[in-house]
């Protein structure tokens, strides 16, 4: 009934009024600043997104660092195998250059073409003149004549040798095996062609050389002959060769 | 009876107009204020029901609740509590408490309203 008595009627208008007048205007800025906002829960919202920022963020700096990581090692990589080249190259002409001295491969170059034949001639004149006294050993090539020559070859600097189309190499035997003369364990047949790479003028002159064994045959009436002519031609050692004893110190 | 009304329209016409660009950020400390303005209100139409209106405590209690409520949820918003929870709940409460008691004082004010032009109505008669 209070309501309706008009001594307060101006009592409660006035401030009334006021704080209705606030409340409406609260009102409208509230509802605007919502709507600026966007949605309601906006705090959880932003925090949310901006969680999502900065979880996103720590993926990309994680990725890039991942990214940087695995352009150094490609640099490395990339270094590496340019050295791996280079050595590679390297290594492998090396092989090839200790295979060309080790005599694998197939050289020519000037040098001399030997030949070393039995002295069939004489043998048989003296069989017929002397038979008593004749020894057909006498007027053969033997594995020491070989050996002697080709000594006397690798003295003058010789580089590459091979009798009868056997190349010559360090583990290589001349030995005689009853009328033939096993070479790499072949058996070769006079005459016995020897095949020499080097100076031509010192190879001759060594051979000529009055106490070795070349001048010594020839002088003795062996059929031998020596050519300096062409390019020569020596073939590679085509056998096996390893080591089962020795081994390398360190 | 109507100048309250008028002030209320007067005041939405007024923001309204006013194109005051509120941050967003703002929004929920306006919203608890609002939500302690309403209380405000609420409070003194039941004063004015009981006839125990005084004008000073509904200006001061409007004040100071927007206010405190506002200066809450930001607290809240700073500490990571959800303050401004308490301002919803307490003015939340007394808002439905108020309304309660105004309606029945009004209906009972109704009621006897009816009684006395029935009575009234027989004695004329």
């Amino acid at each position: 009934m209070a309501n309706l008595q008009r001594q307060t009627l101006k009592k409660w208008q006035a401030p009334l009024t006021l704080v209705l007048f606030l409340s409406g205007l609260l009102l409208v800025f509230s509802l605007r600043s919502m709507a600026s906002s966007g949605t309601l829960p906006s705090r959880v919202q932003n925090e949310n997104l901006a969680n999502l920022i900065r979880s996103q963020e720590s993926e990309i700096a994680d990725i890039e660092l991942d990214v940087s990581n695995r352009r150094d090692l490609l640099n490395t990589f990339q270094l590496n195998s340019a050295a791996g080249l280079q050595a590679m190259t390297y290594l492998q002409n090396n092989v090839k250059q200790q295979e060309v001295l080790a005599g694998f491969t197939e050289v020519e170059g000037p040098g001399l073409i030997i030949s070393l034949d039995d002295n069939r001639k004489d043998a048989q004149n003296a069989e017929t003149l002397n038979p008593g006294q004749f020894n057909p050993d006498d007027y053969l090539i033997h594995d020491r004549h070989l050996l002697y020559v080709v000594n006397d070859l690798r003295a003058a600097g010789a580089e590459a040798i091979s009798i009868n189309d056997q190349r010559i190499i360090s583990s290589t035997e001349i030995r005689c095996a009853g009328n033939t003369i096993l070479v790499n364990s072949t058996r070769l047949a006079p005459p016995y062609i020897i095949r020499a790479i080097g100076d031509p003028a010192s190879l001759s002159g060594m051979l000529e050389s009055p106490e070795n064994e070349y001048n010594i045959l020839k002088m003795s009436g062996f059929p031998v002959s020596e050519d300096a002519g062409q390019t020569v031609l020596v073939p590679a050692y085509k056998g096996s060769y390893q080591f089962s004893y020795a081994t390398p110190q360190k | 009876m109507w100048l309250p009304i008028i002030g209320l329209l007067v005041g939405i016409g007024l923001g309204s107009t006013l194109a005051i660009p509120i941050p967003g950020i703002y929004a929920k400390y306006l919203s608890v204020a609002l939500l302690a303005a309403l209380d405000s209100v609420f409070g003194g139409l039941r004063s004015i029901i009981e006839d125990k209106f005084d004008g000073t405590v509904l200006l001061t209690g409007f004040f100071s609740n927007a206010l405190l409520a506002a200066l809450l949820a930001y607290l809240g918003d700073r500490l990571g509590v959800d303050l401004y929870l308490a301002a919803v709940f307490v003015f939340g409460v007394r808002l439905f408490q108020n309304l309660a008691i105004i309606r029945r004082e009004m209906l009972a004010n109704w009621m006897q309203k009816r009684q006395l032009s029935a009575l009234e109505g027989k004695k004329g008669g």
